[in-house]
């Protein structure tokens, strides 16, 4: 019996055809306060990092929606509907290989959270895409395996986590998550499911099939693009 | 049986119809022992040598290269006594660096065999060092080179250790005994053992999962047959030499008195009706000959999950046999009762606990580091006691060794442990901890404490304690 399909408002993803992302985050806010600019206390990097959580709509596929105070808030998978399945079933049922993903606890629980993790490692998880249980704690200065303490086999998320778009977040950002994942939620105790997938843990996914575009992006303006000095 | 070796790693076989398979089974021989050299009561001096040979290693496969212990694998057993000064003259005719690491014993830091002390090829070492009282127990030796130590043991290089006591309740009563090295490997098309390509998915896969074969071995045999009187009790000492593979051992249709663990006989035996015993863990077991003559039973390897899901092999939930337990006709042997008494194991005192640590396993990583050999991760002082919860935070089974000592299990996942044993390794099954108690009793410097999934230790999933004075 497979789980139900999940597809968060703002992505699809289907392993035939190149990733489409749409992506919510405001630029900014109307209806509220606009953070309080960063750096400066500890308390003004995590409520950074909370407004990035809750604009980047990571409480969607991690639990809680959109209200800090739901039950469950970024404690990850609680019941099968949170569940994913990647895959060319979804085109065409029953083929194979298709591989259920959950999406983690990523409250800093001991046990089953990031509790155990740096927040170094949390940030190359968002930065590189790196699972923190398989990347030591050493900064990553480059993305060619095996250099610059990228892993020779980077064992990478598992989608739709959308690391590849949430990468192109100033270092400062991810930063700001991570410290606001460690250090502004409560330990929740919640072991989620380890997720399926292929056993180089997606590096040909990301590699071959998804284009996941370079980063620095390319430059301003594309041929899809307008804009330029004399405009 | 000519093709047992030829199925790819990750495939499972249909078992053959079991007369057949019986048929073609042969006795179980055990390995050779060391020659003892010394003729002084109290002194036992050997000589080992690691170098390559050429030796059958499937029934009806070819001669292929290995490297092997004085020419067998297993290795030789070294059998010593509590007490016994111990010199082994090494040689390593290999054509790169290795070690002999006494695993289990409690020896001093230079003569422990860890990576931080080769012995370069062509070049020779005299490991020196005494048997401790109390040690008594079933153990084994094999190398331990940095990142090398896959490789070595997947060649043939691995022997079994005993250690005996003065008195051993179970030899006082004539319970005979056998060793058995259980390991596993896997092999070419041409009969040559397997290794995969660096950048090949296997390569992967076995770095994941560690390495595992699809060709179980008993002291180097195929499925031999170990031959049981009604009646009769023997003791079998047996060791998991594998890189990584977990057996979950069962007799179908009678249990198995378990006595011992990696560090010898512990207080009471327990009736049990399966073992879980992981890489580089051994076990004590007694078992009965049941009526009625002639009928043969299989030791099984039952089905074990111990796999991150991206790499769990598609045959992983297959029964295998280890070997078979003939029951046969003769008249039956000699009653003997097994004791309800085997030793006393104190527990290690823990009114004062000078550390109380907890180490994180992850995959490949160990408190979120790979092993520098300049590095030390943890100091602790001789004479002192140390509680440590070895906590796994990842979706697989890691076993946790540590070198130089046997240490006891307090509790896993908060449940006490339900008797006392002395080990030197203890699995941790995914997402979960277990929280052992340590006593440096001595010898100062540097210890290796690790994931012995040889593939993970290789790859850095190690820390050096340090012990001074």
């Amino acid at each position: 019996m497979l789980p139900r399909l999940k597809v968060p408002a703002y992505v699809m993803l289907v392993l035939v055809i190149p990733l489409v992302l749409v992506s919510a985050a405001a630029v900014a806010h109307r209806d509220g306060p606009t953070p309080t600019p960063f750096p400066g206390s500890a308390t003004d990097t995590i409520l950074r990092g909370r407004y990035l959580v809750m604009s980047h709509a990571c409480a969607d596929c991690h639990g809680g929606f959109n209200n800090p105070a739901n039950k469950g808030w970024m404690a990850g998978e609680t019941g099968p509907e949170m569940a994913f399945l990647i895959g060319p079933c979804l085109v065409t049922p029953g083929a194979q290989p298709c591989f259920h993903t959950h999406p983690r606890n990523l409250t800093p629980d001991n046990e089953t959270g990031l509790g155990r993790f740096t927040e170094r490692q949390i940030f190359n998880a968002l930065r590189y895409g790196v699972r923190p249980e398989d990347t030591p704690d050493v900064t990553i200065t480059s993305t060619t395996p095996g250099e610059g303490n990228f892993p020779l086999h980077p064992h990478y998320l598992a989608p739709p986590m959308p690391w590849p778009s949430w990468r192109y977040m100033p270092d400062a950002d991810l930063w700001a998550i991570a410290a606001y994942l460690k250090r502004g939620l409560k330990p929740v105790h919640n072991l989620v499911t380890e997720s399926e997938g292929p056993p180089d843990f997606w590096a040909n996914t990301y590699k071959d099939q998804l284009n996941i575009g370079p980063n620095p992006p390319a430059p301003f303006p594309t041929a899809n693009e307008v804009g330029g000095g004399d405009h | 049986m000519v093709g047992w070796g030829a199925a790819p790693s990750g495939q499972g076989r249909k078992p053959a119809p079991r007369a057949q398979q019986v048929a073609a089974s042969e006795p179980l021989r055990e390995p050779p022992t060391l020659k003892n050299l010394s003729s002084v009561p109290g002194i036992v001096e050997v000589n080992l040598t690691a170098a390559p040979a050429r030796l059958q290693l499937v029934p009806g496969g070819p001669r292929v290269s290995v490297w092997a212990y004085n020419g067998s694998i297993p290795g030789p057993t070294l059998d010593v006594h509590e007490g016994d000064s111990v010199i082994v003259h090494f040689r390593n005719e290999l054509p790169e660096m290795t070690t002999v690491h006494w695993h289990g014993l409690h020896v001093p830091n230079d003569m422990d065999g860890s990576p931080l002390n080769p012995v370069p090829p062509g070049g020779s070492y005299t490991y020196t060092f005494r048997i401790s009282p109390g040690s008594a127990g079933t153990y084994w030796y094999h190398p331990h080179p940095d990142r090398r130590t896959t490789y070595q043991v997947a060649m043939g290089l691995y022997g079994g250790l005993i250690i005996r006591s003065a008195h051993d309740p179970l030899a006082e009563r004539g319970i005979p005994e056998r060793l058995l090295i259980l390991t596993d490997n896997r092999f070419n098309p041409d009969g040559s053992i397997a290794f995969p390509d660096s950048q090949s998915i296997q390569a992967e896969i076995d770095l994941e999962n560690g390495r595992e074969g699809n060709v179980l071995f008993v002291n180097g045999q195929v499925a031999p047959t170990i031959p049981i009187r009604p009646g009769e009790v023997q003791r079998w000492r047996i060791v998991n030499a594998s890189a990584a593979r977990v057996y979950r051992m069962a007799i179908p249709g009678q249990s198995m008195i378990h006595v011992g663990s990696d560090g010898g006989l512990f207080e009471h035996p327990r009736e049990v009706k399966e073992l879980l015993l992981a890489d580089a863990g051994r076990v004590e077991v007694l078992v009965r000959g049941e009526e009625p003559a002639g009928r043969t039973v299989a030791l099984e390897d039952l089905p074990y999950d111990r796999y991150m899901p991206q790499t769990r092999p598609v045959d992983w939930d297959s029964t295998r046999t280890v070997l078979w337990l003939s029951e046969t006709a003769g008249p039956p042997a000699p009653r003997v009762e097994t004791p309800s008494e085997l030793r006393p194991v104190p527990p290690t005192d823990t009114t004062h606990v000078a550390n109380r640590r907890v180490i994180v396993m992850s995959q490949g990583l160990i408190d979120q580091k790979r092993m520098d050999l300049n590095r030390v991760d943890i100091r602790a002082r001789l004479g002192t006691t140390e509680i440590w919860e070895v906590q796994n935070v990842v979706g697989m089974d890691h076993p946790f060794h540590v070198h130089g000592l046997q240490f006891q299990v307090l509790d896993r996942d908060g449940k006490p442990e339900p008797y006392r044993s002395w080990k030197d390794l203890v699995n941790v099954p995914k997402h979960s901890s277990v929280r052992i108690v340590l006593r440096f009793a001595d010898y100062p410097g540097k210890w290796m404490y690790h994931c012995h999934i040889l593939d993970h230790e290789d790859a850095g999933m190690m820390g050096i304690l340090e012990l001074t004075r």
